[in-house]
């Protein structure tokens, strides 16, 4: 099912926006001119993740050294500070441990999120 | 009972008198220590931690003929290597091994190139099964790098030895770095003594200090703790893959309830630390090395086993005695703790991989006795 979340406009750059899509509460990044979905439940505790900061990754090529990767989106949890990238949902320590993410498409200037049956 | 090869990790051996050391000391420190007229020596071990109420030697290992326990070698080859199949013993020196508890850094680096010299010529000559750590004075990384590349070539030399901390800062800080670079390149693992950042040089404990040696005892983990997490936390092994890193006497069965938290904390703080590639517990699981003594103690002996399985300890153990201290772990007294199938790695088996030997070198010790001795 295909939810439209409203006009471009209403997504400021690299801010995440709560929508409501189907049963479920979404926050929806727009990250330059990418957009990125995810749902609002973080599966560490069930906690409002996409209330969270939303930066780029911040790596170390050597210790003591503190790098930023623009091109990829970070979110970290309000409630006890997990990382999770945005492209596929992956926690930064776990790839098997996700938060559940939402493809979005752009049409005709409005965004669309495609809410397939929930998982849990 | 286990009766097969044995390598035991840590074995305190000393020094009778003042002179065995200073004979190897420079000129210039040699007389800097005894040209005191009647006031004697300047001391050459730091010695202001609290006092063991029954001492901290067993009394038995006091040589027959005088002298200090673990200060005759033919005292320790008939009660310790001709007591079970002892295929190889890591020398940790005694007293002296606080060097880097001593104020002047200068002096403790002149006193641990001198020990490891006397480590050397009057124990690695007698037998071939004696093996010695390198101490140094980490109060001069640099200067204590150098002197573990000057023993590079020397087979018998298998380790870097830490003990007492003396800048107050985690190990994995990089002040000590040096030392690594030179453990790395030199391929020696460092091993961390329990006592470290506590005998000689505060803080002993976390917290505050404590008034007993029983309360000190009890809480030796504490600094070996404090510096595994500094290890990691400070990318120590990132920066230095090849690197390997021995707790020693510090006990194990605290091991995953460290990690456990070790790696919960790194999901919410990585970004505090993000050179870190992997979970803590999987540095710890390809670069940690624990030996066995003291082996905690739990009222059922499968609660304790039961914990070490849950971070695969079975294949990071390795067994060490602390011969001829007050608290020594006999091998059939372990053996009877931990599960037979363990057996052979812990006693031989982890210690083989920990220090890049093949098991099929490490013959029966019947031509372990060196002519000279």
């Amino acid at each position: 099912m295909r939810v439209d979340v409203g006009p471009l406009s209403d997504f400021e750059d690299h801010r995440v926006r709560i929508v409501n899509a189907g049963d479920l509460e979404v926050g929806v990044l727009r990250w330059r001119d990418r957009f990125f979905a995810i749902h609002n439940r973080c599966p560490h505790q069930k906690g409002p993740v996409c209330l969270g900061i939303v930066s780029g990754r911040l790596g170390g090529a050597a210790p003591g050294s503190m790098e930023v990767d623009e091109e990829t989106p970070v979110l970290a949890c309000p409630w006890h500070g997990w990382e999770f990238e945005l492209e596929r949902g992956r926690a930064l320590w776990d790839k098997s441990y996700a938060v559940k993410v939402l493809p979005v498409s752009i049409e005709s200037g409005r965004v669309l999120l495609e809410v397939g049956r929930s998982r849990d | 009972m286990y009766s097969g090869p044995v390598i035991d990790c840590d074995v305190h051996h000393a020094r009778n008198t003042d002179a065995e050391l200073i004979e190897y000391l420079s000129p210039g420190w040699r007389q800097y220590v005894t040209d005191r007229g009647p006031a004697g020596n300047v001391p050459l071990a730091v010695q202001d931690g609290l006092p063991n109420p029954h001492g901290f030697m067993r009394a038995d290992t006091y040589p027959k003929g005088g002298g200090e326990p673990g200060s005759d070698y033919a005292t320790m080859r008939d009660q310790l290597l001709a007591a079970s199949d002892v295929r190889r013993v890591i020398l940790t020196f005694g007293d002296d091994s606080h060097v880097a508890g001593h104020h002047n850094p200068y002096f403790a680096s002149e006193l641990a190139r001198a020990m490891n010299d006397w480590s050397v010529e009057r124990w690695l000559s007698k037998d071939r099964r004696l093996l010695s750590s390198i101490m140094v004075g980490s109060q001069l990384p640099d200067v204590a790098a150098a002197e573990v590349r000057r023993h590079a070539e020397n087979p018998g030399m298998v380790q870097v030895m830490l003990v007492d901390n003396p800048f107050n800062r985690g190990f994995g800080h990089p002040v000590f770095h040096p030392i690594y670079a030179a453990a790395e390149e030199t391929g020696r693992p460092v091993a961390i003594h329990g006592g470290a950042g506590g005998w000689a040089n505060p803080p002993s404990t976390g917290g505050g200090s404590v008034s007993t040696y029983f309360e000190t005892h009890v809480l030796w983990p504490q600094a070996i703790q404090t510096h595994l997490v500094s290890f990691i936390a400070h990318g120590v092994f990132e920066k230095y893959p090849r690197l390997r890193v021995v707790l020693v006497e510090g006990g194990s069965a605290w091991i995953p309830s460290l990690l456990w938290r070790f790696d919960t904390e790194y999901k919410g703080l990585r970004r505090e630390v993000p050179w870190l590639k992997r979970l803590p517990s999987e540095y710890f699981a390809s670069h940690v090395w624990v030996t066995t003594q003291p082996l905690e103690i739990s009222p059922q002996k499968e609660n304790v086993v039961e914990l070490l399985r849950s971070m695969s300890l079975e294949d990071r153990l390795v067994y060490s005695s602390d011969y001829p201290h007050w608290d020594a772990d006999e091998i059939d007294y372990l053996s009877t703790r931990l599960p037979s199938d363990w057996h052979r790695r812990i006693f031989f088996g982890n210690a083989c991989r920990l220090y890049g030997w093949k098991e099929e070198d490490l013959a029966p010790p019947r031509e372990a006795v060196r002519e000279s001795a």
